[in-house]
Parts: structure tokens; C-alpha cells; sequence
């Protein structure tokens, strides 16, 4: 079916099987790589985009029902300038990445919450962030740089 | 200029990481590529008796369906050379690949592999240890006896379905446990820990005018070339790998697995092929922590002393012998560094089993180890009334004490430090008050990996400092912090003016990997000797450029001064470019593996891996609560005493610290391969797979401690791997204490807590009738 | 495979008309998607109905209406589930992950049928019927029979799930969702425990409803713990016999999460905690008033 969806500001429209996984559309044909597949079945969150501002796993989501939607992915977090977007200037402050597979999925994630609600608790943010694995950090540094990018370090 | 060691430098990668633009090993792809999925076996064991690619041929895309007979018969291994590319005829375990199919896309690829009709004649798996070593049991691999060890290895003791034995008995162990006054024995069992890397692994390759080119992320690029030389049976020199971003490997990526597919099968196409594990495959295939069965029986006296002890440890090899044949030796070392013990007698077996081959995993073996030998340890003390913790102290090692290898211990006075770390932190008495909530300490020593490694530093005609070596960045931050780090103090020059290649074993010395928190102490130490050649060079250069005496010239905040005249400098730019046509460009290399140390060989027999050089020491602290009813567990408090040398980035140290506690929380709470009757996992995807998520995991309080060693940078020992190794013995203490009974096996689960509580309730009973 | 995307309640039942079985209705597709990559399932068509607003509407009256595609997400965090069905916020907030949660709607928990669906007990103790539609018919199902087995229900081929009705609490009545898993979140239950309590003001429970999933074929209502709850003062005996009750109730397996053993273990003490939370919730609610 010929699809067409808005990603990252950008109007596109592929020729895609309605039932691939929107995360595979997005790697293999539009080549946004910076979404990670993980698990293939909404486990790990490493591939979570938002959809119409809300996240989701594109492992697991059809690409057909995106049609008409607005997808955003980690590659359209920095400003058209290249700067970080505060969420991401954390991550790298507070030392939440090591190997960094995880990391797009987390930010994602954590860019929805903050725009949902921009003074969550930690208790929050690990709620939130239940369906991100990250086999690296054990959170904390995680959860530190959503603390500090709520705003009240600023 | 601030010296950047010691400084918590935020890491170069991160940017690249949060903007989505590093490329792993997965995301890479060659031009032209074609992929590639194996035909796995769906038994643990069995004969393939007829294979049928007729129709997996004839589907869409598919380039070429790639049989055993295509591919080189022989054995090959890390170890022993037992393991052949395909299996063929016979199956030791599920997942073992059959053959393989090359397509035009993944998809393609995979679909025509399920294409495949294999037909196999299935026998009954031997699905653990016990069934391995039982009388009479079917040897997993009738021709044992024909197996090699890898060139350079000699031989060792193996027999039938055991391929490694390691035996200490030193003499005077029977005679000693006379001498006690009670004997405590206890078995222990641990489950199989899956790395669980959120990266799949992957491999791409390419043949070119006889030689290999294999892109792939991995933690040891120059283990990928000598493997896969050994698999194909060519030169190590035929090959050439080239490193990407690693998305966590945790000892899973220092073996082989896809890269020697990919390899053979580029070569039979004539064009680059990449292999990509799907996560069940991946789960299935993966050299998970092995499973183990652990007795240990001590003997006592009143006044609180150990004077006698045995530790016996079955450890499951899985098919095949990987790494397990060198891991056989971690009991030696866990069962008598810690704690002053008396005559000890070690025996550890690995053993065949039909099921994926185990291997290594952070914290090899060490972390149900000491699980086993620290839930003894409060045994002991309980059984003779005294206090855990200071039955502990009572028995610690001390500076100079030596382990049952021989080798002394000079520091092992920091032990004692540590536990005085922790106490200052919480003091012990304060912790696990109150209902159903109980405390828990583990003590640890562990290795820094001696193996070598190589650096290049080169001073650019920008003044910025090229750092070339082989060394693996696999998320831990060594290289992007520690190694990077001191690179910029050997010049003084700002990190940021650091630049670290990514692996190439064309272009770089040898390396042997992240492996046992070696990278910062072996890499780093490199550093430090490669900087000193180069400041020599340096110093060579600005006084034949400033037309001074080499006595007279200082590098200080990145210029080349002449002493006591400031104004006579150069910067390290004008320099480098000064020199360039002159005398050539500037650059050093330094080399450097740790000193075996000193050990008595004798003291065992098997012994492939015989000393742990470079020890830190640890002390580990839990707090939790049980729920009585539901037998679910949750972690309270997590204290961490942790020796590191010294902190070369202590942030990076502080994440390796929190991050090896939640992958122990795991190891002690969730994450098992059960290996059902028939060989197979019973859990087969990250659903079932239980890791622990972000409410899961308490902030970790730590304190670091610096006793700088004489060898390594700066003083640095290793810091990554060891943070794991006491977490599950710490929590497992503390669950015993909650409940009052025992925990006997990791992970524990909430039926083995309701037990735990059963037990106390029926002893209670027993001691008031 | 086809990929259809019906843009009207009709359109979607002629295709259903058209296709029976060989259409798989696609809602969010968490579980649907998970099948399809398993090849557990084959069928020729997706047929999606996402885009059909008029499923997804909520209201709250003297009875609740909830359209089957209203998310867990939404489940979780819409005040007037909150207040009217506070049991299935809570459910629904335990089930997988944010991003599950947006994606999956209660429409396809139901009709997936999985033995551990947690949005199931909530649903049963709330009296929850069915509306299934075909072309030119319509019929209402109590939940409890709309439930057939392990994944299977009474949907007919030609059928979708068109609205869910169930019972607001009312003053004097509690309910509450638990669950037991390993992690704190990202659980499959090994138990989940729905009650709902009405207590009259010298607490005398006047109704008991009690469900739970993931200790049978499909999650049911213990009908037997009822009636021993029902006309109780909730003494000590009266909910350790319900406990026993609920236990004997059950008929779960050993699987990878847990034995059959700890399941039945673990349900008595899971009533007594959720009539405590009832009790405390029918007072609060009272007072309330």
C-alpha cells in the first residue's frame, strides 16, 4: 500500500506492506537509524517513536495505521541549528549513557513525560520508563538527567 | 592546565548516542551486502539424517543455501577445539546452525531458512549437569578423546562428558576438619544469566584478493580475527576486523559467534554478506553465564575460626567448551581469598550438557561463587552463634596472606577498610529492622585482566593527540574516559583534543579485548608508556626547533616551553607541524600486559587460568523487605564499598557501580534460562526474561577507595566487571535473614522466599516441641 | 498481506461479511502484531479499525460505556473511569508498558481472550456486557460468556466488538484491582484479583463480585466466594473459608512465571488484602455522601 505519514517535520510517502512494523519503514526505507530494534516485541523499548506526541514501540506497530500521523524520532530531538535538546544535554551532563543502544528509546520516552508533564517526580519517571530496558546504567543516571531537565536545576 | 585524571570528564560518544547517529555493528552495512540467517536446530540433540534446501532455494530472493559440506569440517574453539561450524550429523543443542541461507534482504533470508527441511533423528537431551555425570550417561560428543586444545594450550584431564577438571588438594584437608569443632555443609545451585546486550549480535563480511574483512561490534576485534582464522582454517593475518559502537556486551562479545558465517559465506557468494540474530535466536545461541551446582562444607571452632574446607563446583559447559575450561579455576580463588580458611581442597568440573555452550558473562562464575560461599559464611557464623559481620572480620585476609594458589595478597588489608566503609555509611546494626525486612553482606575480591595491549599516540599537526589502539569502547567508558583521560594528562592537553580511533586490527597492535576490567589498567598503562616516548620526541623536536638544549625544554599546558624563559614556546601545533618536515612525524607506541605474579604451580591441577593479578577488594551491603505473603522481594537499601586504585573518571566509576548492581539484582531476582527436560529454554524472549526495570532498582550508595597500585596509570585498577560479583551473595544473605530460613539458589524466586519463611516457621515449631 | 483501514463502523462489518475468518481485526495491534511476526496467526486481511472515532468514546452514567477502542492509556488516567471503575484504572495501569499502554486498546484484550488479560477481572465484577454487530444485527453477551476458553470467545467471524457496558460503583461499594508479578511493572499476572464490595452501614455485605485471571482457561467470576462473602460481616473464618474458596475455584498450570502451587497460594491472601481495600474504599465513599 502507498503510505503516507509526516516524519520529523517531513512529509513522506513509501510503498510499504500495511503490515510491517513501522520501525522496519523506518530504518530500511527512510533510513532513521537512530530508532533501535532490540527485542521485536515491545520488551525493551528501544525502538519506542512518538506518535501524534505519544510513545509507542514501532517493533510492534503495523506501519499502516501511522497513515496521516505525525511520527517524531531521536534524529529530530536537536534544534535545525544541531543543538542538543535539553533532554539530550542532560543525558550527556549526568553521564545516563554508556553503551547507548538504549538511549534513543529512553529520550524519546522521557520527551513525551516532560512535554505531558514538565515536573515529574522520580517515581514518575521510573514508571514512565518501565517498558525502556537498559542493561547498562542500572537508571539512576537516567532518572538524574530527567530530574535535571525538568527545569528546577535551571 | 587541569589535570583531566580524576576529573569527571562527561564521555565523547554521548553526543553521537543521544543524536542517533553512532553506528553499531547492527546499523552498519557494506555496500552491496547480502543476508544471511542460519538454519538452527530446533533439538537439543540429535542427527540430522536429511536436509532438503530445494524449496528454501527456490524462494524470493534467495541467493545461495549454504550446506555443511561447503563449509570447512573441522573443530574449533576458544579453548579446546570440539566446536564444528555446522552440525553435522549430529546436534548438541538447540539453536546449533545446520546451514545457512543468503538472500537479497533479511526478510528474504529468513523466510527461505524456515524453508529448509531438516530431518533429524531426535535422542533425549542431557539437559544438566546431573544427567551429564550420571553412570552410564550418553557422552554428548562420542569422540572427546580425538579433541585438541587450541595451539599453544597443552592438554589437560578430560574425560567423557567432563572436558575440564580442575583438582586442588593441597594434603592435610581431612586432618584439618578434625580439628573443628562443627562442619557445615551446604549445596548451592545457580541459574543461567543471559548478558541480555540490548544490541542483537551481528556480523558483516566481505572476501577481497584472499582475505576477510568482518565488520561487526565486539569487545575483542582481535579474538573475532583468531577464531574465525582458526573456524576457516586460515591465517590469522587473512583476516581483518573492524570495530563498530557496541550496544552492551558484558562478556557475550568476546567469543565468536556470527563471524564466521558471514565470513564463509562471502567468500562462497562472491559478495558481503551480514548476519543479524533475531532476539530469540540470539537468546537461544548467546554463551549465557553458566549454570552450576556448588557444596561447600567448612569446619569451625567455637571461637569463630574456619580451619577446614572443601569446595566442589559442577559448572555447566553447555555443548560445548568455550571459556568454561579456564573458568573452572574461579573457585580456587573465591573459595580462600577473602577469608582466612585452612587446608582447602577445590574440585571444578566443567561439564558437557545438551544445551547452548555458556560462557562468559561480567563477573565469570564469581558471582554464584561467592553467592554460595558468602550464604555459607552466614551459615557459619549462625551455626556457631556468632555475629555475621564480625565472624567476617574475625577471619580476613590480611596484607601478605596468600590464596590457595600461592600467590600473596599484599593489600588485602583494604578488605578490612571496606568493611569500615560501609559501616560508616550504615552502620550494621541499623540495617534490617523491623518485620520482614533483613540485612545482608558479601565480601569479594577480585581480578584486574593482565592480558596486553598496545596504544599509538600521535601527535597531529593541529596539536590535537591521536590515541590509535584496538582497545573496545563497549559502553563502560575505559576508553572513552579512562584511556582517553589519560592520554590528555601524558600531553596536558584538553580531552576534547583527544581523538580515539574505533577498532581496525589492520591498522592497531594487538589487544585482547574489554574483558575483566583490563582496559583503563593495561590500555591506560600503554598509554602512559607510549607518552613517554612521545614527550621525549616532543622534547627532541622544540629544542631543535626553539635552538635549545633538550635539558632546557618542558611540555607544560600543552606548549613546549624553554625552562625559566616562558616566552620561548611553541605551541604542540606548531610543533607538530614544525617537526613534520624535519624529523618526521611524532608518534610512540607503548605496549603492556601485567606480570604474571608470582604462583605456586603446583598448588592445582587444570589450572588454565591460575592467577588473579591486579585484586580489588569489595564490600557489598543489602537491605530488603519480603513480602510474607506474596514471597515478592524488594531492595531497600544497596551500600558499595568499592577499592579501585585509583578513580581516573569517578562518575564513569559511579555508573559502572550502579549499572553491575542492577544486572545483580537480576542475577539474584529474575533472570534465569531454565533448561527444560528436553534441552530447550523455557524462557525464550525478553517477556519472559525478566530484567530488571527502572522502579526495580534502588540508587546505590557507593564509596570509592583509592590505594593506588604501583603498576597502573595513575594508580588504576580495574572497576567495571567487579561491581556484580557480590550482589547476589548480598541479597541473598539478606532474604535469609528476612526470613529466617534459606535460600539455597539463584535467582530466587517468591516461592523459594515462601519456602524460606515455611522453613523458619517449621524450626521454630521444632525448637518449641 | 492486505491492509485495509475501514473509515466506517459499516464498512468495517461489510468487510467482515466478506471476509469471516480470514480477516484478523487489527485494534492497536500489540497483540496482533506480536502473533502475526510469531506466525502464530495467517489470515489474508488486516482489517483495521482505529479510525473508527465512534468506538472510542466514554460515557458515564447511570452505567458506564466504554468503546472498545479506548486505550489503557486512557483507561488509566480518564477521571471518570477513576471514579466509576476504579478497578480497571488500576488494572489497566499494570498493563505492560507506556507504550503498550497507548497502543492497546480494551476492545482487543478482550477479544484476544489471554488467560492472564488483566482489564478482564475489573470488567467481570463490574457486570460487563458485550455488544457484538454484524451487518443488519446487533446482540448483547454478558462478559462472562463472551469468554469461551483459552483465547477464544463467542465473537463470530462476521462479528466485532462494538461497545462494553458495565455497572458504575455505586455509594457503599469498593472495588479494587491487584496483581501479583515478579518486577514492579512490565508483568504478565501470575495472579490478578478483581473485587467489588457493597457493604451496607454496619458493613454487612450486601453483593460480592470477585474474578481473576491467570489461574484458569480464561478469567471467570468465583461465583463461590461470593456467596460465602455475600450477607458476611467479613469475620476472620468467613474469608479464609472465601480464600479456600477461590483457591479451589481455580485450575492454573505451571509455566514458565510461576507453579501452579504459588498461584494457589497466594489468592487467599490476595482477597483478604483486596476486602480490606474494598472495605476502606465502600466506607470512604459512604462518607463521601
Amino acid at each position: 500500500m502507498k503510505l503516507s505519514f509526516n516524519v520529523n517535520q517531513r512529509d513522506v510517502t513509501v510503498d510499504v506492506d500495511g503490515a510491517e512494523p513501522l520501525l522496519h519503514v523506518l530504518r530500511e526505507r527512510l533510513k532513521l537509524t537512530g530508532t533501535k530494534q532490540g527485542c521485536d516485541e515491545g520488551e525493551c523499548g528501544a525502538c519506542t517513536v512518538l506518535v501524534d506526541g505519544r510513545p509507542v514501540d514501532s517493533c510492534i506497530l503495523p506501519a499502516g495505521v501511522v497513515a496521516g500521523r505525525q511520527i517524531r524520532t531521536v534524529e529530530s530531538l536537536a534544534g535545525p541549528d544541531g543543538q542538543l535538546a535539553a533532554i539530550q544535554q542532560s543525558f550527556v551532563d549526568r553521564f545516563a549513557i554508556q553503551c547507548g543502544f538504549c538511549t534513543p528509546g529512553f529520550l524519546m520516552t522521557l520527551t513525551a513525560l516532560l512535554e505531558e508533564n514538565p515536573r515529574p517526580e522520580e517515581t514518575e519517571i521510573r514508571g514512565a520508563l518501565s517498558g525502556n530496558l537498559c542493561r547498562c546504567t542500572g537508571y539512576s543516571t537516567i532518572v538524574d538527567a530527567a530530574l535535571a531537565a525538568t527545569g528546577d536545576d535551571q | 592546565m587541569t589535570p583531566s585524571v580524576g576529573r569527571s570528564v562527561p564521555r565523547p560518544d554521548a553526543d553521537p548516542k543521544v543524536r542517533g547517529t553512532a553506528v553499531y555493528g547492527v546499523d552498519f552495512e557494506i555496500a552491496g551486502t547480502m543476508f544471511a540467517s542460519l538454519v538452527r536446530s530446533p533439538v537439543a540433540a540429535g542427527r540430522v539424517v536429511g536436509l532438503d534446501t530445494t524449496a528454501a532455494a527456490a524462494m524470493p530472493g534467495v541467493r545461495a543455501v549454504i550446506t555443511p559440506d561447503q563449509a570447512p569440517a573441522h573443530r574449533s574453539g576458544l579453548g579446546l577445539s570440539d566446536q564444528p561450524l555446522f552440525a553435522s550429523p549430529y546436534i548438541s543443542y538447540e539453536g546449533e546452525p545446520l546451514a545457512g541461507v543468503v538472500a537479497n534482504t533479511l526478510e528474504n533470508a529468513r523466510q527461505a531458512a524456515r524453508a529448509v527441511l531438516v530431518d533429524i533423528e531426535e535422542v533425549p537431551a542431557i539437559a544438566d549437569v546431573g544427567a551429564a555425570l550420571a553412570d552410564g550417561a550418553r557422552f554428548i560428543h562420542t569422540d572427546w578423546a580425538s579433541f585438541t586444545p587450541v595451539p599453544g594450550l597443552p592438554d589437560w584431564r578430560r574425560y567423557g562428558n567432563v572436558c575440564g577438571e580442575l583438582i586442588s588438594d593441597p594434603g592435610g584437608v581431612d586432618e584439618a576438619f578434625e580439628l573443628a569443632d562443627l562442619v557445615i555443609e551446604d549445596r548451592f545451585e545457580a541459574g543461567r544469566q543471559y548478558q541480555a546486550y540490548l544490541e542483537p549480535k551481528s556480523a558483516s563480511a566481505v572476501y577481497e584478493s584472499g582475505r576477510y574483512t568482518i565488520h561487526v561490534s565486539h569487545q575483542y576485534p582481535f579474538n573475532v580475527r583468531d577464531r574465525t582464522a582458526r573456524a576457516l582454517g586460515v591465517r590469522p593475518s587473512d583476516i581483518r576486523v573492524v570495530g563498530h559502537h557496541i550496544g552492551g556486551g558484558f562478556g557475550a562479545r568476546l567469543d565468536v559467534s556470527l563471524e564466521p558465517y558471514a565470513g564463509l559465506f562471502a567468500r562462497l557468494i562472491g559478495a558481503p554478506v551480514k548476519l543479524v540474530n533475531d532476539r530469540v535466536e540470539d537468546m537461544l545461541s548467546c554463551n549465557s553465564r553458566e549454570s552450576a551446582v556448588i557444596k561447600v562444607r567448612s569446619g569451625v571452632t567455637r571461637d569463630g575460626r574456619i580451619v577446614a574446607r572443601e569446595y566442589l563446583c559442577d559448572m555447566d559447559s553447555g555443548a560445548y567448551a568455550t571459556d568454561t575450561v579456564f573458568l573452572i579455576s574461579i573457585p580456587m580463588f573465591v573459595a580462600g581469598s577473602v577469608y582466612q580458611v585452612g587446608p582447602t581442597r577445590v574440585v571444578a568440573r566443567a561439564v558437557y550438557t545438551n544445551t547452548a555452550p555458556s560462557g562468559a558473562f561480567r563477573g565469570v562464575s564469581g558471582t554464584y561463587l561467592y553467592f554460595a560461599l558468602e550464604r555459607h559464611t552466614d551459615n557459619l557464623a549462625r551455626a556457631i552463634g556468632m555475629d555475621r559481620r564480625d565472624f567476617r572480620m574475625r577471619n580476613l585476609m590480611t596484607d601478605g596472606q596468600s590464596m590457595l594458589n600461592g600467590q600473596v595478597l599484599s593489600d588485602a588489608g583494604i578488605l578490612e577498610t571496606a568493611f569500615d566503609a560501609v559501616e560508616e555509611m550504615a552502620p550494621w546494626a541499623s540495617l534490617g529492622v523491623g518485620p520482614n525486612r533483613g540485612v545482608g553482606i558479601a565480601a569479594t575480591v577480585w581480578l584486574t585482566n593482565p592480558a596486553p595491549g598496545q596504544v599509538t599516540l600521535k601527535l597531529n599537526e593541529d596539536g590535537t593527540l591521536g590515541v590509535i589502539t584496538a582497545a573496545t569502547e563497549n559502553g563502560s567508558g575505559a576508553v572513552a574516559m579512562g584511556v582517553r583521560q589519560i592520554a590528555a594528562d601524558e600531553l596536558g592537553v584538553d580531552p576534547s583534543d583527544v581523538i580515539l580511533t574505533m577498532p581496525d586490527t589492520d591498522g592497531q597492535g594487538f589487544d585482547a579485548g574489554s574483558q575483566g576490567s583490563r582496559t583503563t589498567h593495561i590500555v591506560g598503562r600503554a598509554v602512559r608508556e607510549a607518552g613517554a616516548d612521545l614527550r621525549r620526541q616532543i622534547v627532541e623536536a622544540g629544542a631543535q626547533l626553539l635552538e635549545e638544549s633538550t635539558e632546557d625544554i618542558e611540555i607544560t599546558d600543552g606548549m613546549v616551553r624553554v625552562k625559566g624563559r616562558p616566552h620561548r614556546r611553541l605551541s604542540l601545533a606548531d610543533l607538530a607541524k614544525g617537526a613534520m618536515f624535519r624529523r618526521g612525524p611524532l608518534a610512540a607506541t607503548g605496549s603492556y600486559a601485567t606480570p604474571i605474579p608470582k604462583y605456586d604451580p603446583e598448588s592445582a591441577t587444570g589450572m588454565l587460568f591460575p592467577t588473579f593479578p591486579t585484586p580489588t577488594y569489595h564490600v557489598h551491603v543489602a537491605e530488603v523487605e519480603v513480602d510474607p505473603h506474596t514471597g515478592q522481594v524488594t531492595v531497600l537499601r544497596y551500600l558499595v564499598a568499592q577499592e579501585v586504585g585509583r578513580a581516573i573518571n569517578p562518575q564513569g566509576i559511579l555508573g559502572q557501580i550502579q549499572g553491575g548492581v542492577a544486572q545483580g539484582i537480576g542475577h539474584a531476582l529474575y533472570e534465569t534460562l531454565e533448561v527444560g527436560a528436553d534441552g530447550r529454554y523455557r524462557q525464550r524472549s525478553l517477556e519472559a526474561y525478566r530484567m530488571p526495570i527502572a522502579p526495580d532498582v534502588p540508587r546505590v550508595e557507593a564509596a570509592l577507595l583509592e590505594h593506588p597500585d604501583e603498576a597502573g596509570p595513575y594508580g588504576a585498577k580495574g572497576t567495571a566487571e567487579p561491581p556484580i560479583v557480590p550482589v547476589a551473595a548480598a541479597i541473598a544473605n539478606a532474604i535469609a535473614d528476612a526470613t529466617g530460613g534459606s535460600i539455597n539458589r539463584v535467582p530466587i524466586t517468591p516461592e523459594d522466599v515462601l519456602e524460606a519463611l515455611d522453613g523458619a516457621q517449621d524450626q521454630i515449631r521444632g525448637e518449641e516441641e | 498481506m492486505e491492509f485495509r483501514s475501514a473509515e466506517s463502523v459499516d464498512e468495517a462489518l461489510a468487510w467482515l461479511t466478506e471476509l469471516g475468518d480470514e480477516a484478523q481485526v487489527l485494534a492497536g495491534g500489540t497483540d496482533v502484531m506480536l502473533q502475526h511476526m510469531r506466525r502464530e496467526i495467517t489470515p489474508s486481511v488486516f482489517l483495521h479499525i482505529g479510525r473508527l472515532d465512534t468506538l472510542r468514546e466514554i460515557t458515564a452514567n447511570d452505567g458506564m460505556s466504554i468503546g472498545p477502542l479506548i486505550s489503557h492509556r486512557t483507561l488509566a488516567t480518564d477521571p471518570r473511569i477513576a471514579r466509576s471503575m476504579p478497578a480497571l484504572t488500576e488494572a489497566a495501569e499494570t498493563v505492560g508498558s507506556w507504550q503498550t499502554q497507548e497502543v492497546g486498546t480494551v476492545g482487543g484484550n478482550l477479544c484476544n481472550a489471554s488467560p492472564a488479560a488483566d482489564t478482564v477481572p475489573p470488567l467481570l465484577v463490574a457486570g460487563a456486557v458485550v455488544e457484538l454487530s454484524s451487518t443488519g444485527h446487533r446482540r448483547n453477551m454478558p462478559l462472562d460468556e463472551f469468554l469461551v476458553g483459552r483465547r477464544s470467545t463467542a465473537r463470530r467471524s462476521t462479528e466485532l466488538l462494538t461497545g462494553i457496558s458495565a455497572d458504575a460503583v455505586s455509594p457503599g461499594t469498593g472495588e479494587t484491582y491487584l496483581k501479583v508479578g515478579r518486577r514492579s511493572a512490565m508483568e504478565v499476572a501470575i495472579v490478578g484479583l478483581a473485587v467489588r464490595l457493597t457493604v451496607d452501614p454496619d458493613d454487612t455485605v450486601t453483593s460480592a463480585r470477585v474474578a481473576v485471571c491467570s489461574v484458569a482457561p480464561h478469567p471467570y467470576r468465583a461465583t463461590a466466594v461470593e456467596l460465602i462473602l455475600e450477607g458476611s460481616h467479613m469475620e476472620p473464618d468467613v474469608i479464609a473459608e472465601a480464600g479456600r474458596a477461590l483457591t479451589a475455584s481455580a485450575s492454573p498450570i505451571d509455566d514458565a512465571r510461576a507453579s501452579a502451587d504459588y498461584r494457589g497460594r497466594v489468592m487467599p491472601h490476595l482477597l483478604e488484602r483486596a476486602i480490606g481495600a474494598c472495605l476502606h474504599r465502600a466506607r470512604a465513599g459512604r462518607k463521601g455522601l
